[in-house]
């Protein structure tokens, strides 16, 4: 992602697509509050399954925020499997989301209703992001590491 | 570029110290006075055969959780080469320094300063691939207009459009040397919300033969739809001097089909995400026509490639507006106060869809 958050402050514990993501949900939370809370209500009952290279963990709303759960979901609505390069290059607009699910890249697996409501809740992630100012140095904090250390 | 024969240089020059004055940063004054909803923008487009450079130097009002309403500093830089791409940096105000003549902005390493002998413009991201020196030299008087509306607010903005630009630009591993190219500049500044009903095309076009002393601006602000037009105007250089001002019903811009072909890029990248598609409503091409004392004008622009900016609406939480940056040709054709014009030129035509 180009677009940069100078100086805005990056965890040492964001190494992984899951440390990326909980930290960028924080900064939501209390960046962008109205934005997060519409995230919330996409969301939903939903539970999201997502694996990404060899992270597996589990989206799902509790006490009104959305959680970040290690590990495989006993019953998700939808299940999202894919690589870290695929979500960079979707990220840079290298990639259309439609292709990469089309071209196999990104997998995802549900009925209509939850894969819809998945989608939704990512449209909604990224409104939100995009008016956080921290955001996209996470990105880029993404990018610039390959391990998957958390 | 070399000025156009027969330009009075010397005057022009003399100008740039009504310039310098006129067109001082707004925002340590207004955006502290009443902050909601205060942008202000410089922007700067150069050409060249084959390339367009977009530079944009931008401070918006944002409010934070429980904080007062702070300054958020973007550049942004959008280059053609081939295909459009290009960068958005947001920086924090702790980045920002505004010298206090208001004439000079630095945010993070980048900077732009007004002097007497025109604009200097210093872009330094080596990490985003982009860097350069500019030097813009107006060789056309500015022009100011005030107080128009956008949505439930005002926009003003201040327009020198012909300048010639000197210095490098690198981007995407190549250094472009640019000696006297022809360039734009326009400043804008007021209090609107991004995703209210309002929407505009902007456009300057310059002649590609630098020996032709004219130069063209297209503006009209209008509902989101484009029904409604509430200011439109096509402004006429000859050399430095403004010659002809066509307004509002003595002017009329009519859009032909829809440019078959998807954005070069969007920016930031990841609002490709929500926006989608591949559909556009970029016009395949454009007729602008003022008349004047008997006297008609036409500019035919014909947009050939486009990039897709995106604003978050402040209206909306999972809205998005959308500029898109097209560059094209324009073939000019008409008489002013007697004389005759048939040259065709570079266009830079911006559509903002609300």
């Amino acid at each position: 992602m180009v677009e940069r958050a100078a100086g805005a402050p990056i965890e040492s514990t964001t190494r992984s697509v899951v440390g990326v993501l909980r930290c960028s949900l924080e900064h939501l939370a209390s960046e962008v509050p109205e934005s997060y809370r519409h995230l919330v209500a996409e969301l939903d009952r939903l539970v999201v399954e997502v694996v990404v290279d060899g992270e597996v963990f589990t989206l799902r709303t509790g006490r009104g925020r959305v959680e970040v759960v290690d590990g495989r979901a006993a019953a998700a609505g939808a299940s999202i499997a894919t690589t870290r390069a695929t979500v960079l290059d979707v990220l840079d607009a290298e990639v259309a989301l439609a292709e990469a699910v089309e071209s196999g890249r990104l997998d995802v697996r549900g009925s209509l209703d939850d894969v819809l409501r998945a989608h939704d809740t990512l449209t909604a992630y990224v409104h939100a992001a995009i008016r956080a100012s921290s955001v996209p140095g996470l990105i880029d904090a993404l990018r610039n590491t390959q391990d998957g250390v958390r | 570029m070399r000025v156009p024969s027969g330009a009075p240089a010397a005057e022009v020059m003399s100008d740039m110290a009504v310039l310098a004055r006129g067109d001082f940063l707004r925002a340590p004054v207004l955006a502290t006075a009443r902050p909601e909803g205060y942008k202000e923008w410089h922007h700067f487009a150069v050409h060249r055969p084959g390339w367009r450079l977009l530079v944009n130097f931008s401070l918006a009002n944002e409010p934070l959780p429980d904080r007062p309403l702070r300054l958020v500093p973007r550049v942004i830089v959008i280059i053609h080469q081939e295909r459009w791409s290009g960068v958005v940096e947001r920086f924090t105000d702790a980045d920002l320094h505004v010298s206090a003549d208001l004439g000079s902005v630095a945010i993070g390493r980048h900077s732009m300063r007004i002097g007497p002998d025109g604009y200097r413009i210093t872009i330094d991201s080596p990490e985003r691939g982009i860097g350069g020196e500019l030097h813009l030299t107006p060789v056309s008087r500015p022009f100011v207009v005030t107080n128009q509306p956008a949505g439930s607010g005002r926009l003003s903005w201040l327009l020198v459009p012909r300048l010639r630009a000197t210095g490098w630009f690198r981007a995407g591993g190549v250094e472009h040397r640019l000696a006297d190219e022809p360039a734009y500049h326009d400043h804008n500044w007021g209090r609107f919300r991004w995703g209210e009903d309002f929407g505009w095309e902007w456009s300057s076009i310059l002649p590609s033969n630098s020996g032709d002393p004219w130069s063209l601006v297209f503006t009209r602000v209008t509902d989101r739809r484009r029904l409604h037009s509430f200011y439109q105007a096509l402004f006429v250089w000859r050399h430095d001097e403004l010659v002809a001002v066509y307004r509002d019903a003595a002017v009329r811009a009519d859009s032909h089909g829809l440019l078959a072909r998807p954005p070069d890029c969007t920016l930031p990248p990841p609002m490709r995400l929500v926006l989608g598609g591949e559909a556009c409503d970029v016009p395949e091409s454009v007729e602008i026509t003022g008349t004047r004392s008997g006297e008609v004008m036409r500019a035919e622009f014909r947009p050939v490639s486009y990039a897709r900016l995106a604003q978050p609406s402040e209206v909306d939480l999972d809205r998005s507006v959308v500029l898109c940056e097209t560059s094209g040709t324009a073939h000019i054709r008409g008489v002013v106060d007697g004389e005759e014009l048939d040259f065709t030129g570079d266009g830079v035509f911006e559509w903002l869809h609300g």
